[in-house]
């Protein structure tokens, strides 16, 4: 009459195990489920008795109650189907308890009684890895990234059935390796010029510094941008475990990768909140800031954006998790990226000073959209130029990724071993002790202050970059006053707003 | 009822709705200004071509106008003349079209010196601003009197250039706006260092708004006031172009800054040029102008620290033209870190301006 079977749901990126508890009873014939479900969850019933009389079972025509015990959050998503089948299959004594000790199911069911997999696949089976784990047999590669111990794919309810109560054996499943995906990252050497940006882009990616670009179209914004993950260093074990958790959680896991190139993603400015930060009225799902983590969130044309979400991208770029917090329930979700931001000068996009029609007022409108907290979090914010024709049509590449990316990696180790921590992220009480200044360097910054050209917080930020460039140039105690004025050079104001003293 | 001062009436007259200059002139010419008003109280129209409209709303204010206009002016620290008053500036006279009323705040005795107007386009080049503020300096160190119009670009930049000469002619800003009403917001500071040292005009009473025809209106007391009107960046239709027009309607010598063929900024000025106006290539050819004896080019100019070394080969690679950092790198055969850190220097010194990633010498 009773029967507990385990399963999990889906909260952000991360799965919870939970225990689908049948009970079918007498009285009036009726199903419900409680325990917060969610409405997806309350669909199951016709599911599930579908998919039950499909595979020439039985539906009891009794009293049923489900109750999803295990987390006071409220549960979502398709994935508990196939528990609630096989609870009502054991309550009713179809099946032997003992059959299902120690297994847990995760998978949709259709309507002809076949399994499938369901969105977050490898954060579900990583929830109950701890038990045997039945899947769809099409999930099999997904719930692999879990690395379970014991795994079973299973193609319909009526072969997991007769597995069940006739001892048969397993269906084999291929071992299909967790394999690798390479994805092609333009090179840096297809840049053609650029010299200042290509510096200020291995800055960002050397120190993880946030980085502006402000330039017209054709400039190569977007261009530089995309070379960026191809800068960093590959992903480590556990950073490409985490981005593959994330992708699966948000239902783009289905290719089956695990990418050791860091991510890059690239949202249109229409994105909205909760794509971004992540949410939804469902499950919450993982935005694009999560997507991004480990690697570069390239946010085009960012004045296109609506405020509202640049502004949400504040909190969670500084603390490097994002939470979104219900009535229920709060979920935290990883959000460690590397943002990098393009922008126009002006509405007219003209680029060069004598061709610029935009009277000063109108740039000014254009620009004031970004909040000054939110260009504050930028280290880096630099004007781009259109190339000049000679570069362009120049035969000599410039330096390629490959050899960026090993400074940019020896910067990373010896930060690392230095502080513990990447140069953007060093706290200002350590900035004395992991990047001290020589006197010249004191002085410059100093009258920087006292002109009012630099708040404190920019003189931080900017002491930081100043770090990345030494390291960068194999100058890794006190830093040299050209480091901190080149830091000054690549922290443009970009609000043209010209205050008299 | 108490008698209120003459100036209360002409603030209150030239602060009556639908007022135009042309309305406010004929009104200030029927004499007494007490007595106007109290024509107008007693519902008299003591003008022709008026409209009933206009008459209507004029006999619809009544004794408390008068009372919150004279408060808003002692508030505000605002004077007001009129053409029948003492300290009506001389200059405005003859003019046909000058205001019967003014508007303003702080020394008006500064318009009895050698006065320049200066005016150019409010988008203009790095260098266009600082020749104004050379330009600015050079003749408020001289006894000048350096009148604009206080808008951004050519116009701020003229009057932050005679302010930084401590012992200098004051300088003299005719606004469209209030003269209490600050416009643009971040001109907050000059505004308030014009209206101390020098004199702040406008023919607007306290309160009003910058609305957009009262700019063209005003530019007509700029070229009214000065001697010489100096252009120093406009486009072809810029509204120092309105400056220039009424400036020769009153046979005020105008000049005009050279600039690059093809740059927006310096059409306007080119074309002046074109059509015979003097070109002004540097500061003393305005003095000049004026007729003013100078010491051997011993012009006053902006101090500023000298370009040392690398930073004098970084200016001569930079010349005229708008670089970018790696164009500068390039010129001046250096790393672009050091053109960078270069230019940051000399930017810091006050030689080289950044717009938008494109820098410019300030080399006049």
């Amino acid at each position: 009459m009773y029967a507990a079977i385990r399963s999990a749901t889906l909260l952000g990126t991360r799965g919870a195990p939970i225990v689908v508890e049948s009970h079918v009873g007498v009285g009036i014939p009726a199903f419900t489920v409680v325990g917060l479900p969610d409405e997806g969850c309350r669909e199951s019933r016709d599911r599930v008795r579908a998919a039950l009389l499909s595979s020439g079972l039985e539906w009891p025509n009794r009293r049923i109650t489900i109750n999803l015990a295990g987390t006071a959050e409220r549960k979502g998503g398709a994935g508990m189907d196939l528990a609630i089948a096989i609870g009502l299959l054991v309550a009713q004594e179809v099946i032997h308890p003992s059959a299902i000790e120690r297994m847990a199911f995760i998978a949709e069911l259709g309507l002809d009684g076949s399994l499938r997999p369901t969105a977050g696949m490898a954060p579900l089976v990583d929830a109950v890895s701890d038990c045997e784990v039945v899947v769809a047999g099409s999930a099999i590669a997904e719930s692999m990234l879990a690395r379970p111990p014991r795994l079973h794919g299973v193609g319909t309810l009526r072969e997991l059935v007769d597995v069940l109560m006739n001892n048969q054996p397993w269906p084999e499943i291929d071992q299909i390796p967790v394999h690798v995906v390479e994805d092609p990252i333009a090179d840096l050497a297809d840049v053609r010029g650029q010299h200042s940006a290509r510096l200020a882009l291995e800055v960002a990616a050397a120190g993880f510094h946030h980085m502006l670009m402000v330039g017209p179209p054709g400039a190569g914004k977007s261009m530089l941008a995309r070379r960026l993950p191809g800068l960093l260093p590959r992903l480590t074990d556990d950073e490409a475990f985490t981005c593959a958790m994330v992708r699966s959680a948000a239902g783009i896991g289905s290719g089956v990768t695990v990418a050791t190139a860091p991510p890059f993603r690239s949202p249109h400015h229409s994105v909205s909140m909760a794509a971004m930060v992540g949410g939804g009225s469902s499950y919450i799902r993982p935005g694009e800031l999560s997507l991004a983590s480990h690697g570069v969130l390239f946010l085009d044309e960012m004045g296109e954006f609506a405020p509202t979400v640049l502004d949400a991208l504040r909190q969670p770029l500084e603390e490097g998790v994002v939470s979104i917090a219900r009535a229920h329930s709060s979920v935290t979700m990883p959000a460690k990226c590397l943002l990098i931001a393009a922008t126009n000068p002006c509405p007219c996009g003209a680029g060069t000073p004598t061709r610029c029609h935009c009277t000063p007022h109108a740039k000014q409108r254009y620009l004031r959209r970004f909040s000054g907290p939110l260009l504050d979090r930028f280290d880096v914010r630099i004007h781009l130029v259109k190339p000049s024709t000679v570069d362009l049509t120049s035969d000599s590449p410039g330096e390629s990724s490959a050899v960026v990316a090993q400074r940019v990696a020896h910067v990373h180790r010896v930060s690392l071993e230095r502080q513990g921590c990447l140069n953007s992220a060093i706290s200002a009480e350590h900035l004395d002790e992991v990047a001290p200044l020589s006197r010249d360097a004191m002085v410059w910054l100093r009258r920087k202050l006292d002109d009012g050209h630099l708040s404190g917080r920019g003189y931080h930020r900017i002491r930081r970059v100043a770090r990345t460039l030494a390291d960068m140039h194999g100058e890794h105690e006190v830093i040299k006053s050209e480091w901190v004025e080149t830091a000054v050079s690549m922290r443009v104001s970009v609000v043209t707003q010209t205050e008299f003293h | 009822m108490e008698q209120l001062p003459q100036w209360a009436y002409n603030a209150a007259l030239a602060s009556l709705p639908l007022q135009t200059p042309l309305r406010l002139r004929r009104l200030i010419g029927l004499g007494d200004v007490g007595h106007v008003w109290e024509m107008l109280s007693n519902n008299e129209r003591p003008l022709d071509g008026i409209p009933d409209d206009v008459w209507r709303a004029w006999h619809s204010c009544g004794e408390a106008h008068v009372q919150a206009v004279t408060e808003q002016c002692i508030t505000a620290g605002v004077s007001v003349v009129s053409v029948h008053d003492q300290g009506y500036p001389d200059v405005l006279l003859s003019d046909p079209e000058a205001p019967a009323v003014l508007f303003f705040r702080g020394n008006s005795a500064v318009l009895g010196s050698r006065r320049v107007g200066i005016v150019g386009t409010r988008n203009a080049t790095q260098r266009g601003k600082y020749f104004a503020r050379e330009l600015g300096a050079a003749l408020a160190a001289e006894g000048v009197c350096v009148i604009s119009g206080l808008a951004r670009g050519i116009d701020v930049e003229s009057h932050v250039g005679a302010l930084s000469q401590q012992n200098g002619c004051g300088p003299v800003a005719v606004v469209a706006s209030g003269p209490d009403v600050v416009y643009p917001r971040e001109h907050h500071r000059v505004w308030a260092q014009i209206a101390r040292n020098g004199c702040l005009l406008s023919e607007a009473p306290p309160g009003t708004v910058p609305e957009p025809f009262r700019f063209p209106m005003r530019n007509r007391i700029i070229a009214g006031l000065s001697e010489v009107l100096v252009v120093v960046e406009s486009q072809s239709k810029g509204g120092s172009m309105i400056t220039v027009r009424e400036a020769m309607k009153r046979d005020v010598m105008v000049m005009a800054v050279p600039g690059s063929p093809g740059v927006p900024a310096s059409e306007g000025t080119n074309d002046l040029l074109r059509d015979g106006c003097a070109p002004v290539t540097e500061v003393v050819d305005v003095l000049l102008a004026l007729g003013l004896h100078h010491r051997n080019g011993s012009v006053v100019s902006l101090e500023r620290d000298a370009a040392v070394d690398d930073e004098r080969e970084v200016l001569r690679a930079m010349g005229r033209d708008s670089c970018s950092v790696d164009e500068v790198a390039l010129r001046a055969s250096l790393p672009v870190v050091h053109a960078a850190v270069l230019l940051g220097r000399l930017e810091a010194k006050g030689w080289v301006a950044n717009s938008g990633g494109w820098w410019e010498t300030l080399i006049v």
